[in-house]
C-alpha cells in the first residue's frame, strides 16, 4: 500500500500538509523505499520493429523521464543512444531589457532555451543491427519502461531503459538469456563543449551562471568493467547496468535569482549514480515501476475492441493502417491517449512543467526555445492532467506560476508602461502582473507582451481547483488571481457602444498571432477577463478574503463587453468588428476560448442561440485540418458542441502518420508540426491536448453539472469504459457504456458535494461527502 | 550469337591467326597449364565468355576520386603500370580464390598526365610511356602470370586526335586512311563527342575496328570496355547511335580469334537491349557509380539510383550478357564513403541482380568488413549461380523486397530499407507465391534463422539490407484474378481500356493520369485481413499510384519501370480487405500512374 497511495489518500495528504511544496530541482534525496513487487503485466504497449536513427531521434527515439531528468532512447542493437535532458538546463535569464519596440528579446542568449544535458552512448559492435534478427522494442506504458530485444547467434538479448523518480537516475540495463556476452564501451558526453570531465562525469556552467553536472556508473556481472580513457569499457559481461544522474543548481526562487549556490550538481550527480549503483537493475526497475504505476493506474480507458488484424501490427504499421484504411482502431486510439498520460508522468513531476517539447530534445536549438508559450501551448499541456487521472502532475504547472510570480510582477511594474510598448495601458497606470507570450524559468519573458496571458494561466489554475477541490491549491494560486485582477482593473477602458451602453473593454492587444496588432476589446481578452473576474470572486468567497475587492471586481465583470455575432460573417466576432481581419482557417481559436476551455458558451439553452450559432459557424470556418494542437483544440470545441463525429475526426487527424514533416504523428507518436519545406518539428502540446479531447467526448463537467457521453462518436459507441476520470466540482467518475448509452456510472467525491448527472433526458442529482461514492444505472435515452 | 569459339592466341607479331575451336566440354578438360606461357599471351580457355557475370577489379573508381593520395599527378592519374600491378598482386592474393579474376584498365592508358592522347602511326591508341613504361602487352603478361585476365578500355568512334588530317593510314587496310572511315562532315559521336562518328557503310570502317581489335588481342587482352556508347551515355539520335560500332567490334573480336569479353558503357538505351544482347557480353545500365568527389562513391550519387533503374532490365540478363551495375566499391568504408549498411546493400543488389562483381577499391587497403563483404561465398554464389536475377516483388517504396525463384524451389529474397532511418521490412510469403511456413537462411551472417510462418520481418538500418534463401515448406498460393478491363470496373477521369498484346486478355486500363482512377468493384474474399494483391502493370517509366480498398485513403506506391509500354511486370502490395465484397482502386492523383493489366488476390491473407 505504501507505494500505491490512492488518489484520495494523496489529496488528503496534500490538504493536510498545506501547499504541496515543490522540491528543489536537484537535491539529495532520502533513500527510496525499495519495491519488490514484480512488474505489472503490461496492458498498454507500443511496439516497433526497428530502432531509431541517430539523426531522427525526435521522431523515432522513445521517451523516458522522471519529471525532471528525461531521455530519448534510440535502442539500436549495436549502439544505444540516450539524449538526456534536464528540465532546468536553460540558458538565458530575466531578460528585462526591452527591445526598441518595447517588446522582449527572444534569443537563446537573452531569453534562453532549454538544452540537452548529455549524450550517453553504449557501443556493442558485435550486435550490429545488420547481424541480429527478430528485433523489436516496446514502450510499456503501465510500468514506464522502454525495452528492446533481438537475437544474435541464437541468444536473445534484452535491454531496459527507464527514468526512476525514487532513485533520481536514468537506468539502462542490458541482459540476455542463454550464454551471450556484451563487449563494448559506454561514453558520456556533454553537449556544450565542457572540459575537464572524466569518463564517468562532467560539469559545466552557462553564461547565466547556471551550474550543472552529470555522472554515470556502469556495473556488470561476469566479464570486466573498467574506465579506459574517455569511456568505460566492458568486456564479456553477461549483464551490464548503466545508471546516469545529472542536474543543475536551479532553484525555483526568484529572491535567490533562481539559483541555489549550496547545490553542487556534479557532486550530487556522482552521489546519486553511486547510490543507485549499489542496487541491482531489477531492484531499481521494480522500485521505479511501482512509483510509475501509482500514477498510471489511477485511470483506465477502453474505447472498444480492435480487430485481430489491427492488434497484430506494430505501432507504426498500425498508425499507417489506421490512416490508409480509414477504419477505426479503438484500442490504438485509447493507447494514444494513454501515451499522453505516460508523457505527463515522465515529464511533469516535482520540477518545472512541460514546455513546447516537454523533456525531449534532439539538440540545443529547439524551435521557440522549447519554452513556455502562454497563448495556448502551456495551458493545453495541462488540460488532460485532471481529466485523465493525473492531478498530481498538474502541480509542476502551479508551482511554476507561483515561483515566477514575483519576477512577473516586478517586470510588469517596471517595464509594461514603457512608452515604446504598444500594449501599455493607455490610462497610464499599471498594477498586478502579466507576462509575455513566451516565458522561461528565470522570471523572464520572450517575444511580445501578452496582456491576457495572465488571465489564461489563472483560468487553468482555477480549473485545477474545480477538479480537485484542494483548498491548499486555491491558497497557492490566490495571489496569482488577485494580481491578475489588479492588472485588469488598471487596464480596462470604458467605452460607449452604439446603443449607448457603457462597457469595459481591453486596451490595445493582439488576438493571438493574427489580425491587427492594436485592437481594443478583442474577444480573447474580454472572455478571459470575464472568466478571471468570476473565478476571483469565487476564490475570495471560498477563502473568505478580500470581500470588498471581490465585490468591486464583480461589478467590473458585470460591465465587461462580451462579443456579438458579426452580421457580415455570421461568426462570433474576434476583434470587436464585423470584419474578418485575419485568416479564416487560422490555427488559434482565441475567440472561442469561452467555448473551451471556458464554458460560457454552451449548447444547453443557457446561451443565446445567435451566440451559439456564431461560435459554431466560426469553428466550422476554422476547418478540420490544422496543426496537431489546433486540431486538439478544435476537437475539444466540437465535443463541447456535442458533435462527436467532428471531435473524433480531429483526433484521428492527429493520428495520421507524419511523412516528410507533415502534420501528424511521428513513429514514436510524438506530434509533428509541419514547418513547410519538408521540415516537421516535435511539439508536445497535441500529445496532451488530444487525450483531453478524447475524455471531453466522454464526459463534460462543470461544478454542479456532469454529463455522460456528451459527444460519443460512432467509432467508440459499441462499448467502452473509463475509470478515474476527473470531473469539475470535485468528483472522479468511472463510466461504462454500451451501444452508445451509459450502463453504469460511479461518482466518487474527492471534495465535491452536489452535482447533477445528466445523460440525454435523464438527470439525477447526487449529493456526496468527500470520499463517498454512488453508482448510477438505468440511463434512458 | 555470342562467339562460342575458344582460341589460343598466336604469339605476338604473328599476322596469321590460328583459331582453335573448342567445345565447352573440351575446354573444361584442357589443362590450365597449357595456357600459361607468358610468351604466348594466354586465353584461359574455360567457360564460354560471360557464362556468368564476370568478377574482378577496375581502375576507374580510384582514378575518378579526389580521395587524398590517389591522383597526385592530376585528375585520373592513378592509372599507372605500377598501380595496376600492385592491384594485380592484391587481387591475386586476396580475392582470386573467390572468383575475382579480371584486372581492368580503364580510361587514360593512352593519355599523358594532362589527358593528352597518344596514337600510333595507324591512328590507334598508344600506351602513354609515363603511365605504362613497359607497354600494354607487358602489363597483360604480368596479369596473366598471376592467373588473371586482363582488361582494357576504348571509347566508341574514331577519336578526334586519331584522325590526323584524314591521311593517317589504317593498319592492314590497303588504301584506307582515317578520312575513309568517318562521315565527310566529321560529325562527332559518343557520350563526350570526343570521336568522329564512323560510317560503317564505308568499306574501310570495319578495317579500322579490326586494327584496334588486332592490337589489343595481340597484346593479350581478354576484356574490352567500349565506352561512351549510344544510344545511351547521355545521348540519343542517329549521330549517337553506335550500334554499328558495337557490331563492328563484335565482328572484329571474332576476327582476332581471341575470346575477348566486350562490355558496353554507359547508361545504355533500353530500347536497344536486343542489340546489346546480340553484340556484347554486358552493358552498363546506369551512369557511373562514382561520385567524382572525395570518396570513391556516395550513396546518393549514385549508388542508390540502381534500385530504381535495374528492375526494367532484369529480364534482359542471362548467360552471355549481363546487366552491369558498375563498380562494387565496398571494400574500404572510409575510401568508399559509405556506411557499413550501405556497403552491404550495395553488394546485395549487385549479387541478386547478377551484375558483374568488379570492385574499384584499393585492394591493398581492404578493411575487415569490406573483405568479408567481397568474399562471402554464399553471396557470391547468388551472383554466380544459374538462378535468374531477382526483381522487386514489392513497389519501389523506401522499404522494398526483391526475390528470384530458384531452380531448386527455394527463393533468393533481399530486404532493403532505402530510407534514411532504420525501418522494419517484411517479406510476405504470399508475395512470393506460397503460403505457410518456410525456413530462412541469412546469407550475410551465415546463419539459419529458423522457420517462419507467412512472412519474415527484420529491422534494417538506414539504407540497410538482408539477404536470405527462403525454402518453402508450405503450399502453393491460390489466387483469384480480376482483369482491369472487366466491364464491372469503374473508370474515372481519363482512364480507358486499351489493347495490350502482352496483357492477359490482351487488354489493359491506361490513361491513369491527373485524376485517372480504376476501381475493381467486386473483389471478394472469405476472411477479413491484409492481402498481398499482385498487380500486373505496364509502365515505360517509374510511376506512382495510390492503392486503396473500400473507403480508405489508401497508400501511395511507386511502381518500377517495366522498361517499355509493351512489357508487363508484377509487384504485390498489402491491401486490407473485409470479408465479402470489396472495392480496390488505383488512383493517379495529380500525377501519372502505370497502366494496369490485372490484379490477383490471394485466397489467404498475409
Amino acid at each position: 500500500m505504501e507505494n500505491h497511495p490512492s488518489r484520495r489518500h494523496f489529496l488528503a495528504l496534500a490538504a493536510a500538509t498545506g501547499a504541496l511544496a515543490g522540491l528543489p530541482s536537484f537535491s539529495a534525496s532520502a533513500a527510496p523505499q525499495r519495491s519488490t513487487e514484480p512488474l505489472a503485466a503490461p496492458r498498454h504497449r507500443l511496439w516497433w520493429q526497428a530502432p531509431a536513427d541517430d539523426g531522427s531521434m525526435i521522431t523515432q527515439g522513445l521517451p523516458v523521464g522522471n519529471g525532471r531528468l528525461g531521455a530519448l532512447a534510440g535502442n539500436d542493437s549495436g549502439r544505444e543512444l540516450l539524449l538526456v535532458t534536464d528540465a532546468t538546463l536553460w540558458t538565458g535569464g530575466l531578460n528585462d531589457t526591452l527591445d526598441s519596440d518595447g517588446q522582449f528579446p527572444y534569443g537563446r542568449a537573452d531569453f534562453g532555451s532549454l538544452t540537452l544535458l548529455a549524450r550517453l552512448t553504449v557501443e556493442i559492435p558485435d550486435h550490429d543491427l545488420g547481424a541480429v534478427s527478430d528485433y523489436r522494442r516496446t514502450l510499456d506504458l503501465d510500468n514506464g519502461v522502454v525495452e528492446a530485444s533481438y537475437v544474435r547467434s541464437g541468444v536473445t538479448y534484452r535491454r531496459q531503459v527507464f527514468a526512476s523518480r525514487p532513485d533520481d537516475v536514468i537506468v539502462l540495463h542490458l541482459g540476455q538469456d542463454g550464454g551471450g556476452r556484451y563487449t563494448g564501451t559506454v561514453t558520456l558526453e556533454g553537449t556544450h563543449g565542457e572540459t575537464g570531465g572524466t569518463a564517468e562525469s562532467f560539469a559545466g556552467s552557462f553564461a547565466n551562471g547556471l551550474r550543472y553536472g552529470a555522472a554515470v556508473k556502469a556495473y556488470g556481472t561476469g566479464g570486466s568493467v573498467r574506465v579506459s580513457g574517455s569511456h568505460i569499457s566492458f568486456t564479456d559481461c553477461r549483464e551490464l547496468t548503466v545508471v546516469l544522474s545529472g542536474g543543475t543548481d536551479y532553484a525555483p526562487d526568484a529572491a535567490a535569482g533562481y539559483r541555489d549556490p549550496s547545490l553542487d550538481p556534479l557532486a550530487l550527480a556522482r552521489g546519486k549514480a553511486r547510490a543507485a549503483a549499489r542496487h541491482s537493475a531489477d531492484s531499481l526497475l521494480r522500485t521505479h515501476a511501482a512509483d510509475h504505476r501509482a500514477l498510471f493506474g489511477q485511470f483506465d480507458l477502453s474505447l472498444g475492441r480492435s480487430t485481430a488484424e489491427q492488434r497484430e501490427l506494430d505501432t507504426w504499421a498500425r498508425v499507417q493502417a489506421r490512416a490508409a484504411t480509414g477504419d477505426p482502431d479503438p484500442e490504438l486510439e485509447a493507447t494514444y491517449a494513454q501515451f499522453g498520460r505516460y508523457l505527463m508522468i515522465a515529464g511533469s513531476r516535482d520540477s518545472l512543467p512541460t514546455g513546447l517539447q516537454g523533456l525531449w530534445l534532439d539538440g540545443n536549438d529547439p524551435d521557440w526555445m522549447g519554452d513556455y508559450h502562454t497563448d495556448i501551448n502551456l495551458q493545453m499541456n495541462y488540460w488532460m492532467a485532471d481529466r485523465l487521472g493525473l492531478s498530481q502532475c498538474f502541480d509542476a504547472f502551479t508551482d511554476y506560476c507561483v515561483d515566477q510570480l514575483p519576477s512577473w510582477t516586478d517586470t510588469t511594474r517596471r517595464l509594461f508602461q514603457d512608452s515604446r510598448n504598444r500594449y501599455r495601458n493607455s490610462r497610464g497606470k499599471v498594477a498586478g502582473w502579466t507576462i509575455a507570450i513566451s516565458t522561461n524559468p528565470f522570471g523572464g519573458g520572450g517575444w511580445w507582451w501578452h496582456p491576457a496571458g495572465n488571465a489564461w494561466l489563472c483560468q487553468s489554475l482555477w480549473e485545477h481547483y474545480e477538479f480537485t477541490g484542494s483548498r491548499a491549491h486555491l491558497e497557492k494560486i490566490y495571489p496569482l488571481l488577485k494580481g491578475a485582477c489588479e492588472f485588469w482593473e488598471a487596464r480596462l477602458l470604458t467605452t460607449t457602444l452604439d446603443d449607448g451602453r457603457e462597457v469595459l473593454i481591453a486596451d490595445s492587444d493582439w488576438s493571438p498571432e493574427q489580425g491587427p496588432l492594436d485592437a481594443k476589446g478583442i474577444t480573447y481578452a474580454q472572455e478571459l477577463v470575464w472568466i478571471l473576474f468570476g473565478n476571483f470572486r469565487a476564490a475570495a468567497a471560498e477563502l473568505k478574503r478580500d470581500a470588498g475587492y471581490a465585490g468591486a471586481v464583480g461589478k467590473l465583470r458585470d460591465r465587461l463587453y462580451l462579443p456579438v455575432v458579426s452580421p457580415k460573417t455570421g461568426w462570433l466576432e474576434e476583434w470587436m468588428s464585423p470584419d474578418n481581419l485575419g485568416e479564416t482557417t487560422h490555427r488559434h481559436l482565441s475567440p472561442l476560448i469561452n467555448l473551451f476551455p471556458g464554458d460560457r458558451i454552451r449548447p444547453d439553452g443557457s446561451t443565446p442561440k445567435d451566440i451559439l450559432d456564431g461560435a459554431t459557424a466560426l469553428l466550422t470556418a476554422r476547418g478540420m485540418d490544422s496543426y496537431g494542437w489546433s486540431n486538439a483544440w478544435r476537437s475539444l470545441c466540437w465535443a463541447r458542441l456535442k458533435n462527436g463525429e467532428k471531435a473524433y475526426q480531429l483526433v484521428v487527424n492527429n493520428l495520421k502518420p507524419s511523412a516528410n514533416g507533415s502534420n501528424g504523428s511521428a513513429s514514436n507518436l510524438f506530434d509533428i508540426m509541419d514547418m513547410g519545406g519538408g521540415r516537421g518539428i516535435f511539439q508536445i502540446d497535441a500529445n496532451f491536448g488530444t487525450p483531453a479531447a478524447v475524455l471531453e467526448m466522454l464526459l463534460y463537467s462543470r461544478p454542479g453539472h456532469l454529463e455522460l457521453l456528451p459527444a460519443l462518436p460512432a467509432a467508440w459507441a459499441a462499448s467502452g469504459q473509463v475509470t478515474g476520470a476527473g470531473a469539475r466540482g470535485g468528483f472522479v467518475v468511472d463510466l461504462s457504456w454500451r451501444d452508445g448509452r451509459p450502463t453504469e456510472a460511479r461518482i466518487r467525491s474527492v471534495g465535491g458535494r452536489t452535482t447533477t448527472v445528466v445523460h440525454g433526458n435523464t438527470a439525477r442529482t447526487v449529493t456526496l461527502r468527500p470520499g463517498q461514492s454512488v453508482t448510477l444505472r438505468d440511463f434512458a435515452r | 550469337m555470342r562467339s562460342p569459339a575458344h582460341s589460343v592466341l598466336p604469339a605476338r607479331g604473328l599476322r596469321t591467326v590460328l583459331v582453335l575451336a573448342l567445345t565447352a566440354a573440351f575446354a573444361s578438360a584442357v589443362p590450365a597449364a597449357e595456357a600459361q606461357s607468358p610468351a604466348q599471351a594466354p586465353a584461359q580457355a574455360s567457360a564460354p565468355i560471360a557464362a556468368k557475370p564476370y568478377m574482378g577489379w577496375s581502375s576507374w573508381s580510384m582514378q575518378s576520386s579526389k580521395y587524398p593520395g590517389l591522383n597526385d599527378k592530376g585528375d585520373y592519374s592513378y592509372l599507372t603500370e605500377a598501380n595496376v600491378l600492385k592491384q594485380t598482386d592484391a587481387l591475386a592474393s586476396k580475392l582470386k580464390q573467390y572468383g575475382y579474376d579480371h584486372v581492368n584498365i580503364d580510361a587514360g592508358w593512352w593519355m599523358d598526365w594532362n589527358w593528352k592522347q597518344g596514337y600510333d602511326e595507324y591512328g590507334r591508341q598508344k600506351a602513354d610511356p609515363a603511365r605504362f613504361p613497359s607497354g600494354m602487352k607487358a602489363v597483360a603478361d604480368r596479369i596473366h602470370a598471376k592467373g588473371l585476365k586482363a582488361g582494357i578500355y576504348l571509347p566508341a568512334g574514331l577519336e578526334k586526335g586519331a584522325y590526323g588530317d584524314g591521311k593517317t593510314p589504317v593498319w592492314n587496310a590497303e588504301g584506307c586512311t582515317t578520312a575513309d572511315i568517318v562521315y565527310p562532315d566529321l560529325r562527332t559521336t559518343n557520350g563526350w563527342d570526343s570521336s568522329y562518328k564512323i560510317d560503317f557503310d564505308r568499306p574501310c570502317a570495319q578495317k579500322y575496328i579490326d586494327s584496334q581489335a588486332q592490337l589489343i588481342a595481340g597484346w593479350g587482352y581478354d576484356f574490352l570496355k567500349l565506352d561512351g556508347v549510344g544510344p545511351g551515355s547521355g545521348k540519343s539520335g542517329d549521330q549517337y547511335d553506335n550500334v554499328a560500332d558495337v557490331a563492328a567490334w563484335h565482328k572484329a573480336i571474332a576476327g582476332t580469334g581471341r575470346p575477348i569479353h566486350l562490355e558496353a558503357s554507359w547508361s545504355l538505351d533500353y530500347g536497344h537491349a536486343a542489340d546489346w544482347q546480340k553484340y556484347t557480353n554486358g552493358w552498363r545500365i546506369d551512369t557511373d557509380v562514382e561520385c567524382y568527389c572525395n570518396t570513391l562513391v556516395s550513396w546518393e550519387n549514385s549508388v542508390d539510383d540502381r534500385w530504381d533503374d535495374t528492375p526494367a532490365w532484369t529480364g534482359k540478363a542471362g548467360p552471355g550478357g549481363w546487366n552491369d551495375l558498375d563498380s562494387l566499391d565496398v571494400g574500404n568504408g572510409a575510401m568508399d564513403g559509405l556506411t557499413k549498411a550501405e556497403r552491404q546493400s550495395y553488394a546485395t543488389l549487385w549479387a541478386i541482380a547478377k551484375s558483374p562483381l568488379f570492385t574499384g577499391d584499393d585492394m591493398t587497403k581492404l578493411d575487415d568488413y569490406g573483405l568479408s563483404l567481397l568474399t562471402n561465398r554464399e553471396v557470391i554464389g547468388i551472383d554466380q549461380s544459374d538462378n535468374p536475377p531477382a526483381r522487386p516483388v514489392t513497389p519501389s517504396d523506401p522499404q522494398q523486397v526483391w526475390a528470384a525463384k530458384n531452380a531448386d524451389g527455394t527463393y533468393t529474397v533481399a530486404l532493403f530499407n532505402l530510407a534514411g532511418s532504420p525501418s522494419a521490412v517484411t517479406a510476405d510469403w504470399t508475395a512470393l507465391g506460397f503460403t505457410g511456413k518456410a525456413s530462412v537462411r541469412d546469407l550475410w551472417n551465415h546463419e539459419n534463422l529458423g522457420s517462419f510462418q507467412n512472412k519474415i520481418t527484420e529491422a534494417l538500418p538506414a539504407h540497410g539490407s538482408r539477404l536470405f534463401t527462403v525454402t518453402p515448406k508450405g503450399s502453393a498460393l491460390a489466387s483469384t484474378g480480376y482483369e482491369a478491363e472487366a466491364s464491372g470496373n469503374t473508370l474515372g477521369g481519363n482512364a480507358s481500356v486499351a489493347g495490350c498484346d502482352a496483357c492477359s486478355g490482351q487488354k489493359k486500363v491506361g490513361n491513369l493520369y491527373q485524376g485517372g482512377k480504376l476501381t475493381f468493384n467486386d473483389v471478394v474474399v472469405d476472411k477479413a485481413g491484409t492481402y498481398l494483391v499482385k498487380i500486373a502493370y505496364i509502365s515505360g517509366d517509374s510511376r506512382s499510384a495510390t492503392v486503396s480498398a473500400n473507403s480508405g485513403n489508401g497508400t501511395g506506391h511507386k511502381f518500377p519501370s517495366t522498361g517499355d509500354w509493351g512489357t508487363v511486370s508484377t509487384v504485390s502490395v498489402p491491401v486490407t480487405l473485409k470479408a465479402g465484397a470489396n472495392t480496390i482502386s488505383f488512383d493517379s492523383g495529380s500525377g501519372y500512374a502505370p497502366d494496369v493489366d490485372r490484379i490477383d488476390v490471394p485466397k489467404s491473407p498475409r
